[in-house]
């Protein structure tokens, strides 16, 4: 197997060279070039809803750009308000692990995604209702999600036993990743490409608040 | 101003609160030097949250993005301001050692706390403000951080109380052993041994003692307290700070309603009432 491979491997099953090396920038950079590659890969069919011939290979593009960037962007996003309760709490000695044990949890969720993207391609190849796809997807990122939990939990052990503050940190961590990535989602939209919609890196009405919709949506359903 | 900065550094990893570091009484920062770096850092977060309306307008009208920057750090100060000077007679009338500069260092130094978790909530705030078009949600998500780092610079305020008390009373005490993490399986090979060195305490990790002068506790409790309301009502008289895209510029607003009111009326609007 090629070595880029091989180490992907071994990040899922929680190789220590992800959190414990000594050469810290390089294996962020290594990590960033997972979330890059294996994200491209599931970005790539998700935008395939719609077909991939003429206008439409350009949503395939777009969609594969977006998935790095939507990871990306909220990780740094994210970033500073993390680093500040870190060092409120005590354990910014431990910040550098802490760092690259996140950057491989990103890492990992997009390998599951990518290993999940030939079900979302059967998916389109067999359905063409685009709600469902949304639906789809939606469940094929759920997965993902929650199984590099389990991957940041075992990153986060040796840091946990350490210090007992990591732990509250790591759900900090997550109540903010989603908070922030769930709107940078909204914002990237459209991910699928709805096949009666032009072809568009962004929403023309891109300016939303997912979580106003959302309030909304729940405020029609109680007051109807 | 670097060395500034790590003053403020050394105040949020908790070693300027360590029980050694207390045993005179006081926290060994300068409170001139750090307001410095504090004002800095509530501008940065009134850029982040002034950015809504200069999004609102099409990037047309600064005014008030620079009215936020400068109400951030003022609406702090101010609030200290208010409630320092009960808070200070009060200390002295149930009899607490702490001197008028170690009263002021230890809220500067919370307010450092909490201004620095503001700012850095800031990148979250300013993603927000460029992609949200409503302007009750960034109300609320503004009340939510405002909350947040106030929460956590005053824990860090009875926290550090808490720790002079001890190290006023117990001179000659050590300071209490850290307990031990949990339970390890079986990588370290000397548990049984005491550590030399311990886990290092945070800003607002919990230290084991004997409480003594709960009555100072309890002014410094009631005034944290105080300090939350007033702080959000000197919010509001402060408004606007994000300003509504649907009335025009002005510094300030008449005086009608309150904080709490208008944090319902929010609420209710972002539900679709």
């Amino acid at each position: 197997m090629h070595p880029f491979l091989l180490s992907a491997d071994d990040l899922l099953r929680g190789g220590p060279w992800a959190t414990r090396s000594a050469r810290p920038v390089r294996v962020l950079l290594h990590l960033g070039a997972f979330v890059c590659v294996f994200g491209v890969l599931y970005g790539g069919v998700m935008g395939a809803f719609a077909g991939i011939t003429g206008q439409r290979l350009l949503q395939v593009i777009y969609s594969a750009l977006k998935v790095p960037l939507l990871l990306g962007v909220t990780f740094l996003v994210s970033l500073p308000s993390f680093f500040v309760l870190n060092t409120l709490a005590g354990v910014r000695d431990d910040f550098a692990q802490a760092l690259r044990s996140l950057a491989a949890t990103q890492a990992a969720l997009t390998l599951i995604l990518a290993s999940l993207a030939p079900f979302t391609a059967l998916w389109y190849a067999s359905n063409s209702d685009y709600q469902s796809a949304i639906l789809f997807n939606a469940l094929m990122f759920a997965i993902a999600s929650v199984s590099a939990q389990f991957l940041l939990k075992r990153f986060y052990r040796p840091l946990i036993r350490r210090n007992r503050n990591h732990r509250w940190l790591m759900r900090a961590w997550l109540v903010l990743f989603a908070f922030v990535g769930i709107q940078m989602g909204w914002l990237l939209r459209p991910f699928i490409g709805d096949p009666d919609a032009p072809t568009s890196f962004f929403r023309q009405d891109m300016w939303g608040n997912a979580y106003e919709y959302v309030a909304r949506m729940i405020w029609h359903v109680v007051a109807r | 101003m670097l060395k500034w900065i790590k003053q403020l550094d050394r105040i949020l990893r908790g070693e300027a609160t360590r029980l050694p570091a207390l045993r005179q009484g006081t926290i060994d920062v300068e409170a001139r030097h750090l307001a410095v770096v504090l004002v800095v850092l509530g501008m940065l977060y009134g850029l982040c949250m002034g950015l809504f309306s200069v999004i609102a307008s099409g990037g047309k009208d600064y005014r008030q993005m620079l009215a936020c920057t400068i109400k951030v750090p003022l609406l702090f100060f101010l609030t200290l301001l208010v409630t320092f000077p009960s808070l200070y007679v009060f200390n002295a009338l149930v009899g607490s050692r702490l001197l008028i500069r170690s009263v002021l260092r230890l809220l500067v130094a919370s307010l450092g706390v909490m201004l620095a978790v503001l700012a850095s909530f800031g990148t979250i705030v300013a993603f927000f403000s460029v992609s949200t078009k409503s302007y009750h949600f960034m109300v609320l998500l503004n009340v939510l951080v405002f909350a947040v780092s106030g929460f956590l610079g005053l824990a860090f305020l009875l926290q550090t109380l808490h720790r002079l008390t001890i190290s006023e009373e117990g001179e000659s005490q050590p300071p209490a052993p850290v307990p031990a993490d949990e339970p390890a399986e079986g990588s370290l090979p000397d548990r049984a041994e005491p550590s030399p060195d311990p886990a290092p305490q945070g800003a607002l990790d919990a230290i084991e003692g004997r409480v003594l002068g709960h009555h100072v506790k309890t002014v410094f409790r009631i005034w944290v307290i105080l300090f939350g309301l007033v702080g959000a009502q000197m919010g509001w008289i402060l408004r606007p700070f994000i300003g509504n895209p649907s009335s025009a510029f002005a510094f300030f607003r008449p005086r009608t309603s309150n904080f709490f009111e208008a944090v319902f009326n929010s609420l209710g609007s972002v539900l679709g009432r």
